[in-house]
Formats: structure tokens, C-alpha cells, sequence
């Protein structure tokens, strides 16, 4: 659908065929109500017409059909073939402002000719009605035939080269193996692949060479680290409690529960039943329950004078709003006070939902929690699967500073009055968190003296401790009255509605062909939420994950598939992908390998001039996307290059070097020493997350303080992301690290083969002879090694997956 | 970004890079986008190469700029502006309990008793406004000043109140005035950022960096925190012993590789990327320029009461000042502890004097400074808590008050705003507002409108709905206006 807008062909249709896709303009022939009569009607009508009881006028809605042909005090807003009779049509063109529509109140923009004409149209043709596309079963037709059958690799070409062809366009030619390589190792691993690992594949004459590529890197259990990043988002995984004091908590062995499932492979149905209703199962394991801490990442607020049910409620509605958008990609939380404006979710239906999580035996609280040890989770340490990475280390039992402190408090107390140091003894009673500065430095150098090589990691909170406490989800034995609340407001509960019990959205269920009548606890959600049958949790996590290799989702709006968001580009693509999901037993990395080998994704990302016209956001796909990568990726990616990344799996997180005064805006000041062992080289996701005060460099590229679920991250491009790569130490120090690599790996004097290397372990290319001769001017003004790693990692392509 | 925003970024970015034929400027790109309905419904029209580009409003402001002096912990307008005689009568009897009746508190327990402010008030100028005797400094102003004496929040824990009072929404992610403000309009400045964020006080402000988040809007809107101590902006200093020259040359090789990059793979995006780099190139010069106070005259540090070398309240607001006259959009000044509980370090006697002093002379002199340079007129300058303090004394180590969201005060000087009136009037007891309540949506509505916005229409799509800054709710307060 590549329109002008009729408004404008006047004026300039090459500059406006930028505004043409995804907009609707002109008048179709035969509309359809979900491509071009929705979203008129959702925009326009449905604030006042649409799902909302509360908000309805003259009861009338016309997102039901049987209510829309109904007689109502002005007569029948629709009859079907007959426009002129329809009162809709009637009220849109009046010019009596008490009768028009939308009325001057509404403070919306009036129709325009060409959605009259639309509105007319599809009013003669029957005024048919269909589902949302969302909420519909999944489309089974087979992939679309092509002309050019030799540019596909798998059916997702079919799809994507259908609708190429049928706009005469032409797919962009593959990108070269070091590019494919590089892209496919940011995409896998967040890393980038070593030159040898390079000049292996760019070498190897196989002609399935790529797919080999791709099978290794799957493997590798970096993998599990960077996909666990995106699932962590939507978790909001963090290692604080969030709101104001934002003390340190330890969630990090749900973090690695995450990691150790995605590199096993674990179906998705199963990771989400074991993370919603893990502890609901027949005799659970201890792993099932480290994975209910998915919606412990609530926030605590430990602020004095709080009222505790608060904001037990408010982690209750957190964990609905969480679940609907990560597996259903739908706004519920807009039900929270009033019933969804556009989609069928009623404000009843929300608090049924809530009564799945509104059990829980947390109140703003730690609640229940399992003692986990470090390294438990991965069951066995894990060997690196390709040369490159660098070993995996499981440090050595030495007892933790919390359980010395347990053991040295009951010696001391054990001592005669007289021969105890008053001071310590004291400081070593009071918990931790209230310590002052004084009594905190007091006993960590006695458990530094008596543990000198423990202290030396900067390990002193208990929560980084070798052995943690993990929050975990649990259910009261006698549950709560769950009422509805009136606007949302905890201390209005709907009593004369009577209690809600637990229950799911009817606008989902309608795709089942035959749905539970029961639902009773977080089990049974969960198991709903996985049903083959549900439609929309295979379609909205495999529009995620393609989103994250083509930088945009085939739903743009990947967080909302109802009515107001945007309609898929490709559709039956989407639905191909869906089943297909279901089909290879919910296995993220059959779906991982099927995109990554498709001829779509292998193409090159460089823009051309035919594009430009005809597809200047690239929504059809005829080229790669050039993308810029996440935050942590930014510091992983400078630390492969220079070769000093810790790869070490899992266990507490780690503080890479900050500078002073990150704290200086805070509530509560944080001890951050950076550690000086290998923990400083770990990768950003093990970085310590203070949801008051991240690490800066996460911030500045984007990341979010997780207070609620992230289920896309903006890419900003700002003077601080500058400022950031050029002049933090820890740059500077990965530069330095990279420049001794360089002297390091190429032995003797030659400057331009030192310049390539350095080159190629930043891009893993080599420099085209303007970008060496770039590089030789700034190397011949003096500037070393290091200087010129500064350099590399401060271009865009550093920080672009290309 | 949104789908729009990305739309948007795509026909400007072709339209800049001169792939259009039509050779049309940047103010006839944007009449070309309103016209064709482009314009984001209620946003802006951003260049997305330029997103803090200085662009109109939606109706000529009153207000240019804002200054936001936030006094952190919620300072106890019964000690400072709202004088209340009745509770002396009343002191240390029960509260009646038809004002009691539905109320939350956060602390009390139900037993404490009415107290009356030990501190001396009187009125004040022409306005007549009472001050209390800890505040001798706003007596200059006190004809300056609209004295909002009615305001009203919904929310009374400090965190939640903080970002209700800056996001309008009790929990994190929404974005803060200061990030609705840059999107609405953008900043004069080319060489500090939009929204700046500046601290004083024993300890950061409860709510940390979700107080001038951007939320859900680009980060180019997010508030920068400038710090007092070492670099003003994290890394804003080129590593040690390099001299601007050699580093002028990193920044242009830099670009130099960029450009080949642009030229190799023609996404816009380098380009945005070069200008980035040219901005924190600039920045590396403008932003100690901007923190060295030594460029100031003597008389005028002594207004503001700064010591040279100190980080302090006093440092910072005349720091805002010079940041207004730099063109940045919007400055907001923490200050705590004004949370005066009775606790140690909080209570209502020296505890209370001291933070008094802290702030009285500055925020005079910052108002009286921006008149006297002609910057008042355009320059909001807003003082104020996150909600007040409650008649009742509470009891803990010596005698406080517990947080009151029902009615405090909050001042608003210049800017379009009426001085010298008195808006808002509480009950004998300052239990509650009888006359001209200013709900703080409506607060919001009105500094919105102060800058040319209508707040229904300044909105944001995200997650398939327009967000703005007041939800759904918000009244201008047209009756303050100048």
C-alpha cells in the first residue's frame, strides 16, 4: 500500500512517499474493518463508543457490531448498504454542533473526506465486521509462491520476498562474511568474534560454512547471556529494592536461572510455566522455585512510615501489568482504574486477573525465600565451547563475610565481658544496613583481617555473599478477599461487587476452540498463557525476537497488539512464525537458527538510492538494518576487542570501575569499591544495578531503572554517550588494553599492519584504504597505540551492529 | 521512539539530507508536516538530528524558561508561611475529629496533639503576606512572589510524592516536567544540555534519577545532573595531559572515520552521531565556563550569600541563573532535609533553623538577581516541596510535624505570574484548603500554559495511548496570571 496522501500530491510526491507506508490515505475499494475501519473508528468514536461502559454516551458502542445496527434514541447509527440512512454517516458530516461527530468537547480533529468516503464505502459494501486481527487464531496458509525462488533460503524469504516482489523491489545482496560474522556474534553473544575466529570462517570453503557459523555460536554459552539480557528486561530484573532508600538485594540467582534455561534450550511453555507457577507444580525443584523470582522483581519501598498493603497492591498490579505486556503485549494496566478504552478488557476482568497475584504472602517484604549458593544454579561449571573465551571460574568456598560475622559475633559473646572489644561486638550486632560508616568499616577489617584474600574481591554486602537468601514467589494459605478496586485505589475496595475470583481475559480466550472453566492460581495462568491455543504469546515473543535482528518488530508496537497499536507489516509472516514456534516444540533456538540463516537476515544493511524512495523506513525488509547496540553491549563489545573480558558465568554482581559522586544525587549513599581481580572485566549485565543509580554508562545508552517491565529499550544518541566512550577511565583502560593486544599479537615495528589489527579487532574487517590513511594521519601526529584504540572505539560503526 | 517519531525521523532526516528535491526549509518542513496531519497530535515537530533545537510552543508563553527550586523532604508551611494563630488557642488538645475523619498519615499514630509554630510571623509588604521570622531574606521578595497558600497532592510517602510531584504519577517511568518542557520546546542552548539537575543538601533527594527521568520520552529530554564536586558532568574531562588541540584532533579523526562510515552505508544515523560528538566537543568548554564563579562580582556572590570553593544552595542558584542566561530550558535545585519529624538531624528547632538559612538568602537573591538582569519576566522560578507538614506535633526525640498532603505552600516568582498575590486559604487549623485549591495537576496544567502548552496537547504515544504529563486531570489556574 504505497499511497500518496491525496491532501498533499500537489505539493511534492517524491518528499512525501517517506509518510505513505503505514499511513492511511486515498479510498480503498473494499475496506476492510480491521486495515481501514478500526482504526478510524478507535481513533475518532470508540472513547465514547467503544469498550468502556463508563465512559459510554447514549449506550451506544461501535466496536459491536449487533449494538452499532441497533435502534438507539436516534435512530440506527449503521445500516448495513444503505449510508444515507445511517446515522453515523449522518452525525460525522453534520455542521450543527450539537449534533456533530466527534463533538467540539471531544477535542478531536474532525474526519477527513477520504475516511468519510471510506466509512460510506464499507457501510455500501455491508459494513462487515472482523476480529482484531490480535486476538484471532493463527493463520495456516502456506508461504507465499515467489518468482525468485532462488533468493530463498527458508519459507521467512517467501514472506518477505512476496511482498518485495509484489512492490518491484529488489532484496539487497548478502553482506560480506566479516560483516555477517560480526552481526551474528552481536546478535548471539553481545561479543565480538576474535580474528582468528574471523579469518576461519571468512576461509573456510564449505558451503554451509555460515550455518556451521551459526550452529558454534548457539552453542556458546555466551548466548545464554545475552538473549538472558533481553528476557531480564522484561523481568525488571535488578539488584535493588527500588523507590527511595533502594538497598541492595540478591537476585542474581534468578539472573542465572535465566542464563542456564535459554542455553539449555528450555522450551518457552515450560519457562513460563516454571517462572510463573514453578512453585504451583507437583513437587517442584529447587531450580522451578529459583525461577518464581520473576515477579519478585517487584520493588520494596523501606521508606519510614509506609503503609505496607500499599504497596503489596502495587506490586500485585506490577505483576499483572508485567505478565500482560511481556506474554500478551497488551496495555492491561489501563483497565487498573476504568475498563479499557479500546480493548475488550474490562475493569472486572483486570481484578480477575489480579487475583492470580494477589495471594502472595509478600507485603512489601522479602516474603519467602530459598537459600541459594553461587554456581548452584549452573549445577556444574561450565566449559567455554570455542577457543576464543576466555576460561570460566567458580571461586573457591571461603565463608562469606555474613556467615563469619554470625560465627565471630557468637565467639565474642562467648568472651568474658572484659576481654570482648566493646566496639566491634556492638557494631557486629546491629544489622548490616544500619550500621554507620564507622562500625561497617570496623567490621569489614576484621573479616578482612581474618579473611584477607575474600575481602580483597570488594564482596562485603551480604547480598553479593557466596550463599544468598532469594526471594521467591509463595501464596498465603488463606487467601485474601479479592475485590475490585474503585479507580484503583487500594483503600476502595468494590465490597458490594463481592469477591472476584481468578480469571482470564475473555477477548484472548475467544481463539480457544475449548478453554478451561476453572482457573485457579498462577498454574493454571501460566498454562493458559502457553496453550497452543492462545494466540497471542507465540505471536508477540516471536515479534520480539525479531524485532531484536531487525532493530523493529513486524508489530512496530511490540508492546501493544490491541486495538491502538500498529498493524503488522507482515502478517502471515508473523503467524508462520508463531506456529512454526509452537510447531518446533517452543525452542527459541531452532527459531534463532531459521531467522539467522534466512536470506532476509543475511542481507547487506547499506541504504540504497531505490530505497530511499520507496521504502525509506525499510519496512519491507529489502535490506539489513543498520542498529545501534545496547548498553551493556557497548562495554562487552570494547572488552573482546581488547581481549580482557572475564567470561566467568553467573554469581554475584560485580562493580566495574565509577567514578565518585554517582551517589551524590541519591537518597542513600552505596559503597561502591570497583573490584580489582577479574570481576572488573566481567560483562555490563553483571554490573551491580542500583535502581536509583545505575551504572552511569548504562543509563546514558539507554537503559531503563527497570521499575517496571522493558520490553524494547530506546536508542538514544546523545553528547553524554559521547563524552562516556572518549573519556571514562574504564575506556581509557580497555584502550590501553587493547593497544598492548595489538603490540602483543603483531611482534616488529610495522605500524600499518599493527593499525589493521587493531582495526580488525574492532570491526572485524579490514580499514578500506581512506579509513587506513585516515588512521596513519592520526597514528604519524604522535599519537600511539592507545590513542588510536580510543579512536576506534569512539565511531559509530564500534557501536553499530552493521 | 515511537512509530511516529520514527516516521518523523525518517521524512526529516530525507529532507535534510537534501534527498528531496523539493529544497524546502526546516520552518517549511514543519508547516509541510502539520499540514499533512504529521505533526505528532499534540508533539512537537521534531528534527531528530537536532532533537533539543529551540521550536515554538503551541501559543506565546509567558515563560521562556523555568527554575525549580525543590525543597526536598516536604518543608512545614506552618513554620514558614501559613500562620495559624487557632493552634495556640488549641495547643496540645486533640485534633476535632471531623478533620480527622478518612485522613492517612504516615507516621502518626493517632494520639498526638495540636501544635502551634513557635516561630514569630508578620506581615509582610504591600501583599501583606505573613512570614515567619526564620525566613528574614523573603522578605524582600514577599512583593515578587504569588504565594500559592492552597496547594494539595495525593500522595504521602517522600519517593512517591517526589515523582507525583515532578511526573505527575506516584511510581517511576513517567517523564519529569523538565523532560515535558524540553520536548514541548527545546533548548536555546547549543552547548549544555536542556533540562540541568543540581543538588545541595546532606543527601541526595529521595526518588534518585526517576525525578528527572525522561520516561518513556527520548533521553535527549532526560534532566543531566551537574554535580558540585569534580567534573559537573560525569567524563566530562579529556583524559589526563591531553591539551585541547590534540584532542580537537581525536574528535575530528573521529569524525573523519564517521563520515567514510556515512558515505560507505548512507545511514543518517552517523550523521546524528557526528553532531553528538561535536556538541560534547563544545561542552568540554561550555560547562566549566558555566561552573566557574570567579567571573562573578563580588556583590553579587555576597547577594546570594556563596562562598567561593563551597558546593552549596546558594552556589547552585546562582549556578541556575547562569544557566538561564545560557539559554538551558529548564534547572531544577534539590535542596534537603526539610523532612522534620522531631528525629535526630530533623527536628523543628535548630535542625529546621539551619536548612532555613540554608536556602532564605539564596532564593531571595536568585529572584531579585533575574529581576535586575531582566530575566524575571521570561525566567518561572517555582519553590516548593513535595507536600506540607501537619498541624499535629509528632512525638520522637524532640517534637515534629508528619507529612500533610491536604495543604501547604508553594511560591511561583516572574514568568507571566501575578506578584505580590496571595492565592489559596486554609482552614483555622491548616487542616485543609477552604478557598482556591491548587491540586498539583493543576499545578502542572498552569506552568504548561505559563510556557505556551496547552497540557491536554502536549502528549506523548506510548503503548497505544497519548500520555501527558497531567493524566487525565489538570485545571490552568488562570486566576494567578499576571
Amino acid at each position: 500500500m504505497l499511497r500518496p496522501p491525496a491532501l498533499l500530491s500537489s505539493l511534492c510526491i517524491s518528499a512525501l512517499l517517506a509518510l505513505t507506508i503505514g499511513a492511511s490515505a486515498a479510498v480503498p475499494d473494499k475496506p476492510g474493518y480491521n486495515h481501514d475501519i478500526r482504526p478510524i473508528l478507535s481513533d475518532k468514536c470508540f472513547y465514547c463508543h467503544g469498550p468502556d461502559e463508563k465512559k459510554r454516551e447514549a449506550k451506544l458502542r461501535l466496536d459491536v457490531r449487533d449494538n452499532a445496527l441497533a435502534e438507539h434514541d436516534s435512530g440506527h447509527a449503521i445500516v448495513p448498504g444503505k449510508p444515507e440512512e445511517s446515522e453515523l454517516l449522518k452525525r460525522i458530516l453534520s455542521h450543527d454542533k450539537d449534533d456533530v461527530m466527534p463533538p467540539p468537547k471531544a477535542k478531536k480533529p474532525p474526519l477527513t473526506a477520504d475516511e468519510i468516503a471510506t466509512l460510506r464505502r464499507w457501510i455500501e459494501q455491508g459494513a462487515v465486521y472482523e476480529g482484531h486481527w490480535a486476538f484471532l487464531p493463527l493463520n495456516s496458509a502456506p508461504p507465499p509462491k515467489v518468482k525468485n525462488r532462488a533468493w530463498v533460503r527458508n519459507p521467512i524469504d517467501q514472506y518477505i520476498l512476496a511482498r518485495l516482489e509484489s512492490e518491484g523491489i529488489q532484496p539487497s545482496p548478502e553482506a560480506d562474511r566479516p560483516t555477517l560474522i560480526r552481526r551474528l556474534y552481536l546478535d548471539l553473544l553481545g561479543l565480538l568474534p576474535s580474528p582468528e575466529e574471523v579469518a576461519a570462517f571468512v576461509a573456510d570453503p564449505a558451503p554451509n560454512a555460515y550455518e556451521k557459523l551459526v550452529d558454534r555460536t548457539l552453542a556458546n554459552f555466551h548466548y545464554g547471556e545475552r538473549w538472558g539480557r533481553h528476557w531480564l528486561d522484561q523481568a525488571r530484573y535488578a539488584d535493588s529494592n527500588g523507590y527511595s532508600i533502594d538497598s541492595a538485594r540478591a537476585m542474581w540467582p534468578y539472573r542465572d536461572w535465566v542464563i542456564k534455561a535459554l542455553n539449555d534450550d528450555m522450551p518457552f511453555d515450560q519457562f513460563t510455566i516454571e517462572q510463573l507457577g514453578g512453585d504451583l507444580l507437583p513437587h517442584p525443584t529447587k531450580s522451578q522455585l529459583i525461577a518464581t523470582a520473576f515477579h519478585r522483581n517487584t520493588m520494596i519501598n523501606e521508606e519510614g512510615g509506609t503503609k505496607p498493603e500499599q504497596f503489596r497492591v502495587e506490586s500485585a498490579i506490577d505483576r499483572v501489568n508485567t505478565t500482560g505486556s511481556v506474554w500478551l503485549g497488551l496495555t492491561v494496566g489501563c483497565a487498573q482504574c476504568h475498563s479499557h478504552k479500546f480493548d475488550p478488557i474490562s475493569q472486572r476482568e483486570f481484578y480477575q486477573f489480579l487475583a492470580f497475584f494477589n495471594q502472595g504472602e509478600d507485603v512489601n517484604a522479602k516474603g519467602a525465600t530459598i537459600q541459594v549458593a553461587k554456581g548452584e544454579v549452573f549445577g556444574h561449571p561450565v566449559k567455554p565451547t570455542t577457543a576464543e573465551i576466555q576460561s570460566i571460574k567458580f571461586p573457591k568456598k571461603t565463608p562469606t563475610q555474613e556467615q563469619w560475622e554470625r560465627k565471630e559475633l557468637a565467639r565474642l559473646e562467648a568472651l568474658p565481658p572484659d576481654k570482648a572489644p566493646t566496639e566491634l561486638l556492638l557494631s557486629l550486632k546491629i544489622v548490616d544496613s544500619t550500621r554507620d560508616e564507622g562500625q561497617k568499616k570496623l567490621v569489614n577489617e576484621a573479616y578482612a583481617k581474618a579473611y584477607p584474600k575474600a575481602a580483597k574481591t570488594g564482596k562485603k554486602v551480604d547480598v553479593n555473599a557466596d550463599v544468598v537468601d532469594l526471594m521467591i514467589m509463595q501464596d498465603l494459605d488463606k487467601p485474601r478477599p479479592n475485590y475490585l478496586l474503585i479507580r484503583g485505589d487500594y483503600t476502595r475496595p468494590d465490597e458490594k461487587g463481592g469477591p472476584l475470583q481468578p480469571g482470564v481475559l475473555s477477548a484472548v480466550s475467544a481463539a480457544f476452540h475449548e478453554a478451561p472453566r476453572e482457573y485457579r492460581n498462577r498454574l493454571d495462568l501460566a498454562r493458559w498463557l502457553v496453550d497452543p491455543q492462545n494466540p497471542l504469546t507465540p505471536r508477540v515473543t516471536m515479534n520480539r525476537v525479531w524485532m531484536r535482528y531487525f532493530g523493529r518488530g513486524i508489530v512496530e508496537t511490540e508492546e501493544d497488539f490491541g486495538t491502538q497499536g500498529t498493524e503488522p507489516t507482515h502478517p502471515e509472516l508473523l503467524d508462520w512464525l508463531a506456529r512454526e514456534f509452537i510447531h518446533q516444540g517452543w525452542s527459541l533456538k531452532k527459531m534463532h537458527r531459521l531467522i539467522v540463516t534466512s536470506a532476509t537476515y543475511r542481507q547487506s544493511s547499506n541504504a540504497h538510492p531505490d530505497l530511499a524512495e520507496k521504502d525509506p523506513r525499510n519496512l519491507l525488509l529489502a535490506r539489513q538494518e543498520r542498529v545501534r547496540v545496547e548498553a551493556e553491549i557497548v562495554r562487552d563489545a570494547a572488552l573482546s576487542a581488547s581481549g580482557m573480558l572475564d567470561g566467568t558465568i553467573g554469581g554475584p554482581s560485580v562493580h566495574p570501575p565509577q567514578p565518585d559522586g554517582v551517589y551524590s544525587f541519591t537518597q542513600t549513599g552505596k559503597v561502591w569499591k570497583a573490584d580489582t581481580d577479574g570481576n572488573r572485566f566481567r560483562r555490563g549485565l553483571y554490573a551491580q544495578f542500583y535502581r536509583s543509580a545505575p551504572y552511569p554508562l548504562l543509563t546514558t545508552f539507554d537503559e531503563p531503572n527497570f521499575s517496571n517491565a522493558c520490553t524494547r529499550r530506546a536508542r538514544s544518541n546523545t553528547p553524554l554517550q559521547a563524552l562516556n566512550v572518549a573519556n571514562d577511565p574504564a575506556f581509557l583502560e580497555m584502550a590501553e588494553g587493547l593497544a598492548q593486544r595489538v603490540q602483543r599479537e603483531v611482534p616488529g615495528e610495522d605500524t600499518d599492519a599493527r593499525l589493521r589489527y587493531a582495526f580488525l579487532l574492532c570491526f572485524s574487517r579490514d580499514p578500506s584504504p581512506k579509513e587506513l590513511s585516515i588512521l596513519r594521519g592520526y597514528a604519524a601526529k604522535g599519537n600511539d597505540l592507545a590513542a588510536l584504540a580510543r579512536v576506534l572505539f569512539n565511531t559509530d560503526n564500534f557501536i553499530t551492529r552493521e | 521512539m515511537n512509530p511516529h517519531d520514527l516516521q518523523l525521523r525518517d521524512i526529516t532526516r530525507r529532507h535534510f539530507f537534501g534527498k528531496c528535491a523539493l529544497g524546502v526549509g526546516a520552518l517549511a518542513l514543519q508547516q509541510l508536516l502539520a499540514e499533512s496531519g504529521w505533526a505528532a497530535p499534540g508533539g512537537p515537530v521534531i528534527d531528530p538530528m537536532h532533537p533539543l533545537a529551540p521550536r515554538p510552543p503551541q501559543f506565546a508563553p509567558k515563560a521562556k524558561r523555568v527554575i525549580y527550586l525543590f525543597m526536598a523532604g516536604g518543608p512545614s508551611q506552618l513554620d514558614l508561611f501559613d500562620y495559624k494563630p487557632k493552634l495556640l488557642e488549641f495547643q496540645g488538645q486533640a485534633p476535632p475529629p471531623s478533620l480527622m475523619a478518612g485522613k492517612r498519615f504516615a507516621f502518626l499514630k493517632g494520639n498526638e496533639k495540636l501544635l502551634a509554630s513557635p516561630r514569630k510571623f508578620e506581615a509582610y509588604g504591600q501583599c501583606g503576606m505573613t512570614i515567619s521570622e526564620v525566613l528574614p531574606y523573603h522578605r524582600q521578595i514577599v512583593d515578587e512572589v504569588c504565594w500559592l497558600r492552597g496547594l494539595s497532592t495525593d500522595v504521602f510517602n517522600h519517593a512517591p510524592a517526589k515523582l507525583f510531584m515532578n511526573t505527575g504519577f506516584q511510581a517511576p517511568g513517567r517523564p519529569a516536567m523538565g523532560a515535558w518542557t524540553t520536548y514541548g520546546l527545546g533548548s536555546q542552548s547549543r552547548d549544555l544540555p536542556g533540562f540541568v539537575v543540581l543538588q545541595s543538601g546532606p543527601r541526595g533527594p529521595r526518588g534518585g534519577s526517576a525525578l528527572w527521568s525522561s520516561g518513556f520520552l527520548p533521553t535527549s529530554y532526560q534532566g543531566v545532573p551537574f554535580r558540585g564536586k569534580g567534573d559537573p558532568i560525569l567524563y566530562l574531562h579529556s583524559p589526563e595531559g591531553q591539551t585541547r588541540e590534540r584532542e580537537r584532533d581525536f574528535y575530528d579523526t573521529v569524525g573523519a572515520l564517521n563520515h567514510t562510515r556515512l558515505d560507505d552505508t548512507g545511514d543518517p544515523e552517523i550523521m546524528t552521531r557526528i553532531n553528538s560528538y561535536e556538541m560534547a566537543f563544545r561542552m568540554q568548554t561550555s560547562a566549566p565556563e558555566l561552573m566557574d564563579l570567579s567571573q562573578e562580582k563580588p556583590e553579587t556572590l555576597e547577594l546570594y550569600g556563596v562562598k567561593p570553593g563551597e558546593s552549596s544552595f546558594a552556589a547552585n542558584c546562582l549556578l541556575a541563573r547562569r544557566l538561564a542566561e545560557r539559554g538551558v530550558r529548564f534547572v531544577q535545585l534539590y535542596h534537603t532535609n526539610w523532612d522534620s519529624h522531631g528525629g535526630p538531624g530533623e527536628n523543628l528547632n535548630g535542625d529546621f533553623e539551619k536548612v532555613c538559612k540554608e536556602v532564605d538568602q539564596a532564593s531571595a537573591a536568585l529572584v531579585l538577581d533575574l529581576k535586575q538582569r531582566g530575566l524575571l519576566e521570561d525566567t518561572l522560578v517555582i519553590w516548593g516541596g513535595e507536600f506540607g507538614r501537619t498541624p499535629m506535633g509528632e512525638n520522637r526525640a524532640s517534637i515534629g510535624r508528619d507529612h500533610h498532603v491536604d495543604a501547604f505552600t508553594l511560591w511561583l516568582a516572574g514568568g507571566g505570574v501575578k506578584p505580590g498575590l496571595i492565592y489559596g486559604q486554609t482552614d483555622e487549623l491548616g487542616f485543609g484548603v477552604v478557598e482556591n485549591k491548587v491540586h498539583v495537576h493543576d499545578l502542572h496544567a498552569t506552568i504548561l500554559h505559563l510556557l505556551g502548552f496547552d497540557h491536554e496537547k502536549l502528549t506523548y504515544r506510548f503503548q497505544g495511548r497519548d500520555f501527558r504529563l497531567t493524566d487525565v486531570h489538570g485545571q490552568v489556574v488562570k486566576e494567578i496570571f499576571a
